[in-house]
C-alpha cells in the first residue's frame, strides 16, 4: 500500500543564514517524515513553475526544518522569507534510509548533510563525517545526537583541512549513508567497495511532480530507469555507480 | 444543478477536466494525494509497443512561466501496461484514455488493436512527441496524419483522439484526421524549444530540443484551439498552459469541449480538482445549465445577451 502524501501550508518560524548563502528554514506544523525522506517546497506563485525538493533536516513537536543553499531562482526566493510568511509543502516523499544493520557511518558534503541529521537521531551511535567548502555549520547539533563527529573543510576550520573523504575510513563500519557532490559519492563508493562496506547514497535530481508521475527525475541504474522521487532518493551505491 | 458533463464521441465525461498525458503517470501517484475520481478523466503516459528507457538527465528545465521537458517517452511498454497499470487505472473511478506513440502507422495500428479492451474509454494517438531524436512529427503533416489515423480506424472500434503538435500544418492535418475517421482533436502538445547552458555552450538536454509547456504557452495554444474549432466539426480537447478555471473557460469559449491539465499539476498538485470545482461554480453563478451556450461563443460575438 502506498503511503499517503499531503499538501499543506505552513508558517515560517525562522529562516536563518548559517554561513553566507546557506540557510536553515523552520516551519510550524505537524510533520512525520522518515529519515532520508524529502518534501517539495514552494513559496511563490506561477514562476518558477516547479517546487524545490529538500530533505527533512529535523523534525520536532513544533515543526520541520530544511537546510538549503542559494543556487537559483527558487532558493533565492526562499532566502527572502521572514517569520510569519507561509510555505507550501508536499510530502513526505521518497523512500528514506533503510534500517541500518551494524555499525553506521554518515558522510555528508555541504548541504548534503541535510538528510543525515534525522538519521543520526534515529539510528543512535552512528558516527558522522561532515565536509564543508567554507565555515562549518550545524556541527554542534550533530554532536548532540551522533556517536563521534569528524569535520573537514577547505581551509581547515573546525577540524581537518581538506575533503571529507580524507578523514573517513570505512574500517570498522558495516554500512555508510552518504549525501553530497557526485565526485564525493564516487570516491566513497571506491573506498566502501574495497572495504566491503554497504554504501547507500541520497541522490538529487530536478523534479516536477515529486510523486512518481512525470518521470522528470529518472536516473539510469543497474536495474533500469528509476525515479529519484519514488524508488529513491536513497539508492544502494552499486546500483548507481 | 448545472450539467457539467461533456460528450466526446461515444464517451460522456462527468466534467471537462482531464489530466494530460505524461504529467499524471497512470493516475495512482496523484491518488495518494486526492480522490482522482473527481476528474473528468485521466490520459495515461504515452505507451509504446516495447518498453523505453527515455532520455538521460536532465529532463526538466524551467523557463519564465514555462517548463521544457525531454522525457523521451519512458514507459513500461504495452505488455506491462496491460498487465499492471491498466487494471489499476480502471479502479480510479474516472474515464481512462490511453495515449500511444508508434514508430510507424503499423505500430500505431497494433497498439490500438491490442488496446481494444473493456475499460479503455478512448485512445489518444500521440502524433506530437517532440522528444524522440530524428523523427519528424507526424501531426505536422496532413498526409502522414491521415495514414496513421486510417490504419488505426481500421484496427479498432474505440474512440480515437488525435493529439497534435502546435507547429506545422496542423489545421490541414486536423481536417485530414477528421476525414480518416478520428473522433476528436486534442491540441496541443508542447512547443519545440531549446535552452543552452552558458558555462558549456551546449544545449542543456542530450537531445538538444525539448518541449515547452506551462503558462508561457497558453495564448498560443488557445489561439490554435480557436482556429481548429473553426476548421473541424469534431470535438476539440484543449491543452497548453491551463492552470486556473478561468483559463479553462477561455478554452471552452474558444471552442473546446474539454481541457487537459499538464504542467498545472506541477505548479499546484491540486490544480485539476480545483478546476473541476471552479468550473461548476462558474456555471452556477452564470445561471448556465450546461456548457452548450458558451462553448465556442468567442466565434459568435460572445455570450448571447451579455452587455
Ligand atoms: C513532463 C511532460 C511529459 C509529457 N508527456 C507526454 C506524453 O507522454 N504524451 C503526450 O501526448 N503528451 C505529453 N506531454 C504533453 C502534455 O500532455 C500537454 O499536452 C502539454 O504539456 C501542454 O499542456 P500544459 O501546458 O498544461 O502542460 C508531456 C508534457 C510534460 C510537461
Ligand atoms: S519528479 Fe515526477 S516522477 Fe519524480
Amino acid at each position: 500500500m502506498d503511503r499517503q502524501v499531503s499538501l499543506v501550508r505552513a508558517e515560517v518560524v525562522e529562516n536563518r543564514e548559517l554561513v553566507p548563502g546557506v540557510f536553515l528554514l523552520r516551519a510550524r506544523g505537524n510533520f512525520s517524515a522518515q529519515p532520508g525522506q524529502f518534501y517539495l517546497v514552494r513559496a511563490w506563485g506561477l514562476d518558477p513553475p516547479l517546487f524545490r525538493p529538500f530533505s527533512a533536516f529535523d523534525l520536532s513537536q513544533e515543526g520541520i526544518s530544511f537546510l538549503y543553499a542559494i543556487r537559483g531562482r527558487g532558493t533565492s526566493l526562499l532566502a527572502r522569507l521572514q517569520p510569519g510568511h507561509s510555505l507550501t509543502l508536499l510530502g513526505p516523499l521518497g523512500n528514506g534510509w533503510p534500517q541500518p544493520e551494524g555499525k553506521l557511518a554518515l558522510v555528508g558534503g555541504g548541504v548534503g548533510i541535510a538528510p543525515l541529521y534525522l538519521a543520526a537521531k534515529a539510528f543512535r551511535e552512528a558516527d558522522a563525517y561532515l565536509g564543508f567548502p567554507g565555515r562549518p555549520y550545524l556541527v554542534e547539533k550533530f554532536r548532540e545526537v551522533a556517536g563521534r563527529v569528524w569535520v573537514a573543510s577547505e581551509r581547515g576550520q573546525g577540524g581537518h583541512r581538506g575533503s571529507v573523504t580524507e578523514i573517513f575510513t570505512p574500517d570498522g563500519y558495516r554500512v555508510c549513508y552518504a549525501c553530497g557532490p557526485r565526485e564525493m559519492l564516487a570516491r566513497l563508493w571506491e573506498m566502501c567497495r574495497r572495504a566491503g562496506v554497504w554504501l547507500y547514497v541520497s541522490l538529487e535530481e530536478r523534479m516536477a511532480c515529486g510523486l512518481g508521475a512525470c518521470l522528470g527525475c529518472t536516473v539510469f541504474t543497474r536495474s533500469g530507469p528509476q525515479r529519484v522521487c519514488r524508488e529513491g532518493p536513497v539508492f544502494p551505491a552499486q546500483e548507481v555507480f | 444543478m448545472p450539467d457539467t458533463s461533456v460528450r466526446i464521441g461515444s464517451l460522456v465525461l462527468k466534467n471537462p477536466v482531464l489530466a494530460a498525458s505524461g504529467t499524471f503517470g497512470f493516475g495512482g501517484d496523484y491518488a495518494r494525494l486526492y480522490d482522482v475520481s473527481r476528474l473528468g478523466g485521466i490520459v495515461s503516459k504515452a505507451i509504446t509497443l516495447r518498453p523505453r528507457a527515455g532520455n538521460p538527465p536532465p529532463r526538466l528545465w524551467e523557463t519564465p512561466c514555462g517548463l521544457l521537458n525531454s522525457i523521451g517517452l519512458e514507459n513500461p511498454g504495452l505488455e506491462a501496461f496491460l498487465a499492471e497499470e491498466l487494471p489499476r487505472m480502471r479502479e480510479l473511478g474516472t474515464a481512462v484514455i490511453v495515449n500511444v506513440w508508434g514508430e510507424d502507422p503499423e505500430e500505431y495500428g497494433e497498439l490500438v488493436s491490442r488496446l481494444s479492451l473493456p475499460g479503455v474509454d478512448a485512445i489518444e494517438l500521440n502524433l506530437s512527441c517532440p522528444n524522440v531524436r530524428g523523427k519528424g512529427l507526424v501531426g505536422e503533416n496532413p498526409e502522414a496524419t491521415a495514414r496513421v489515423v486510417a490504419v488505426c480506424r481500421r484496427a479498432t472500434d474505440k474512440d480515437l483522439w488525435v493529439k497534435f503538435p502546435p507547429q506545422g500544418e496542423v489545421l490541414q492535418a486536423a481536417r485530414a484526421a477528421q476525414q480518416a475517421g478520428a473522433t476528436a482533436i486534442s491540441a496541443a502538445n508542447t512547443y519545440r524549444g531549446l535552452a543552452i547552458e552558458l558555462e558549456t555552450g551546449r544545449p542543456v538536454f542530450a537531445n538538444a530540443i525539448g518541449g515547452l509547456s506551462g503558462p508561457a504557452i497558453k495564448p498560443l495554444s488557445l489561439r490554435l484551439v480557436y482556429e481548429l474549432s473553426q476548421v473541424v466539426s469534431l470535438p476539440v480537447i484543449g491543452s497548453g498552459g491551463i492552470v486556473s478555471w478561468q483559463d479553462a473557460v477561455e478554452f471552452i469559449m474558444a471552442g473546446a469541449h474539454a481541457v487537459q491539465v499538464g504542467t498545472g499539476n506541477f505548479i499546484d498538485p491540486l490544480c485539476a480538482p480545483k478546476l473541476v470545482r471552479g468550473l461548476r461554480k462558474f456555471l452556477v453563478q452564470r445561471g448556465l445549465g450546461s456548457w452548450e451556450l458558451i462553448r465556442g461563443c468567442a466565434h459568435r460575438g460572445g455570450i448571447s445577451g451579455a452587455a
